[in-house]
């Protein structure tokens, strides 16, 4: 199982590059695919259903909890809404993590969901995490080592900011992350050395896409081919 | 002789998932109305053991890509099996049928789901007689007591039906059995350090009559997650020797609370906020605090953003309270232990409750005594200390006779006419010891210092 993580600022092009990314990856093994933004845009990008998200069980549980008959199974309740929620599509499955957590205790429900999630991955070639800039859902949820890391700027100064933001929280949080990358996105003239400057190490870019634009203007999934695809698909020999 | 089964068992398959593209058939689920599995304990001579009984299509007659309703019956018998242990015995279905190459099995009771693979179906896993004996073999070598064991798979709707309205009736009253468990009928507690990330000295003591103070886990999660991993944050308490029956003061706890504690708590008495009472972690749903100045306790839960009638809102209370420390008149809950029957039952249980939310009120209003339910102030009612001593008389709160008692006898926590006090620091004896005196009290008429 190899793991990826994509994140980066909000409007970098995360969500694409991913829906991209999973895309590829579908031609080479069945891939999970882990919508881990608040604001999740993942399921619409990719055109798949979504039935519920694991924020919307984890509350659920809380809230059912003494309600739920004393020998019912909080582990295996969790666990078969988990497989009930998740979105299945022609090569890939899709979780979406969802909202944030309330002022309870999730003690219980992070450690049972850390089991089911390092279970439910094992059953994966890939995965690919589309994270929100905090990592909340990697350190919290999961255990899974993700081998590659991208972090996608756009040129904006601010963008840089927080992919430097990410590489230190990584760090701190002892994200298990083999290597960490930055990608361009969008730019006219890309700038490796600007990338670089981040400590992270520049993997390429990915030119501005009319195709692309126009899908998400619409609001429908990402065309089959496009030259940002193309271009996914060669950042990600270099990645393998 | 009978064919062996063709795919490969164990633990190594546990968690894993048919994806759709590689399904061959579906048994149960979402999309399915009729489905169930049971477990039951049945006497020696009703078990034929080893049988493997399919009623309806198995699976070799299903068409590739269906959904059929589904019914797993297991019977068990035993000299030693007893039906408490249906419920038990029942989880481990979900695990065991998981154990089996290419098959998938989520949820329980009416909500099962099970998936079997086209790689498993190919390899030759036909027949629900393989998974039966597969069941039969794993259960026999985990619980020895079963001697005996047959299984029954449905797959007709005129089956399956019928076979899980029963089933329906029969979870009923093992919850019904379940809710009524106390401290007493059990041999064992569980405890639960998950929480140690905040509160390191901080030990939940999980018992029939006091949930996890989160209110997430109650006995029968503790003791399923301590047999699925039994060096994890949950683990199996002994009960050891009842010290004290008053203060529900076990030998078993104490020896764990010590342990887990890091020597910071030696004691716990179960079902008290006074003397040794369980520490709070710092994500308990509710506080119960003492009210001296009317001897009652009042309760704040999470959700609630007001000011308690002490003053201070829970927040306030939470960072007072929390951080695994044992403190008198202050102890972290769970909604849940609200419902306990040994609610604060060495401080006088619901007698004691003079104040709470309205919200929480209404929450727990089941299991309130009726003829207190109005008697409880709330901050509707008042957020004052002096308000709510009005009210509590005004409406004859239990608590009132306390406060007759104290005039009365005002020496009645500690009572002496004359008392020799241990000298502290003189002489060095004590030297590097620490006393510390919490939320006490001390009245005396006169205080006399003697040389020797």
């Amino acid at each position: 199982m190899h793991a990826f993580a994509v994140s980066g600022k909000g409007g970098t092009g995360k969500t694409v590059f991913s829906a991209l990314l999973i895309r590829e990856l579908t031609k080479k093994g069945s891939v999970l695919a882990v919508d881990a933004d608040a604001d999740s845009n993942l399921p619409e990008v990719l055109g798949a259903e979504v039935y519920g998200t694991v924020g919307h069980i984890r509350e659920d549980l809380l809230k059912k909890k003494s309600e739920l008959p004393p020998q019912v199974g909080k582990d295996v309740w969790l666990e078969g809404k988990t497989h009930e929620i998740l979105s299945e599509n022609r090569g890939f499955d899709l979780l979406v993590m969802g909202r944030p957590e309330g002022p309870e205790c999730y003690c219980m429900v992070n450690n049972l969901l850390r089991r089911i999630m390092d279970m439910l991955s094992e059953n994966y070639a890939y995965i690919v995490i589309d994270s929100e800039a905090g990592l909340e859902h990697i350190s919290r949820r999961t255990t899974i080592s993700v081998q590659d890391m991208v972090i996608i700027a756009d040129g904006s100064q601010q963008s840089f900011n927080t992919a430097v933001r990410i590489r230190e929280l990584a760090q701190e949080l002892k994200a298990r992350f083999d290597h960490m990358y930055i990608v361009l996105n969008r730019m006219k003239n890309s700038d490796p050395e600007r990338a670089e400057k981040t400590g992270l190490t520049y993997l390429g870019s990915i030119p501005y896409d009319p195709e692309i634009e126009k899908a998400c203007y619409e609001g429908v999934p990402l065309p089959e081919h496009s030259a940002a695809a193309e271009s996914v698909q060669h950042l990600l020999e270099k990645m393998t | 002789m009978e064919k062996e089964c063709p795919v490969e068992i164990g633990v190594v398959f546990e968690g894993e998932r048919v994806r759709r593209d590689d399904m061959y058939v579906e048994l149960g689920g979402i999309k399915v109305p009729n489905k169930a599995e049971l477990v039951r304990c049945k006497s020696v001579d009703e078990v034929e053991d080893g049988k493997v009984i399919i009623k309806g299509l198995d699976i070799k007659d299903m068409e590739e890509g269906s959904q059929h309703p589904f019914g797993i019956l297991v019977e068990v018998a035993g000299e030693q099996v007893e039906p408490d242990l249906e419920a038990v015995i029942e989880r481990r279905i979900h695990d065991f049928s998981n154990y089996v190459e290419g098959f998938m099995h989520v949820n329980q009771r009416y909500d099962i789901w099970c998936r079997l693979s086209k790689k498993s179906y190919q390899k030759g896993l036909d027949s629900f007689r393989y998974l039966g004996e597969a069941l039969t073999r794993l259960f026999k070598a985990e619980l020895p007591i079963i001697e005996k064991m047959q299984v029954t798979f449905m797959t007709d709707e005129a089956d399956v039906k019928p076979f899980m309205e029963e089933a329906k009736k029969i979870y009923e009253a093992r919850d019904a059995r379940a809710r009524a468990l106390s401290d007493d009928d059990v041999e064992e507690f569980y405890g639960c350090v998950l929480c140690q990330s905040f509160a390191p000295t901080h030990v939940c003591v999980i018992t029939p009559d006091r949930i996890s103070l989160c209110g997430a886990i109650n006995w029968f999660d503790g003791r399923a997650a301590a047999r699925v991993d039994p060096k994890g944050p949950n683990f199996r308490v002994e009960k050891g020797e009842l010290l004290d029956k008053e203060n529900f003061e076990y030998s078993g706890i104490n020896e764990v609370v010590k342990e887990k504690s890091l020597g910071e708590n030696e004691r716990f008495w179960l079902h008290t906020m006074f003397g040794y009472p369980h520490t709070s972690c710092g994500c308990f749903e509710a506080i119960a605090f003492f009210i001296p100045e009317v001897e009652g306790i009042g309760i704040a839960h999470r959700n609630y953003q007001g000011e308690t009638v002490i003053g201070v809102p829970f927040v306030t209370l939470a960072t007072q309270t929390g951080g695994g420390k044992q403190l008198d008149g202050f102890l972290g809950i769970a909604i849940e232990y609200m419902r306990s029957p040994k609610f604060f039952q060495t401080d006088g249980g619901w007698d004691r409750i003079v104040w709470m939310p309205q919200s929480i009120k209404e929450q727990v209003k089941d299991a309130i005594p009726e003829n207190l339910y109005d008697k409880i102030a709330t901050e509707e009612i008042t957020t004052s200390i002096n308000e709510l001593k009005q009210f509590l008389q005004d409406n004859d709160h239990p608590v009132v006779k306390l406060w007759t008692a104290k005039k009365e006898e005002p020496g009645e926590v500690m009572e002496a006419e004359e008392l020799e006090v241990i000298p502290v620091g003189a002489g060095g004896g004590l030297g590097g010891v620490r006393i510390i005196l919490k939320n006490a009290r001390i009245h005396a008429d006169k205080m006399i210092i003697r040389r020797k």
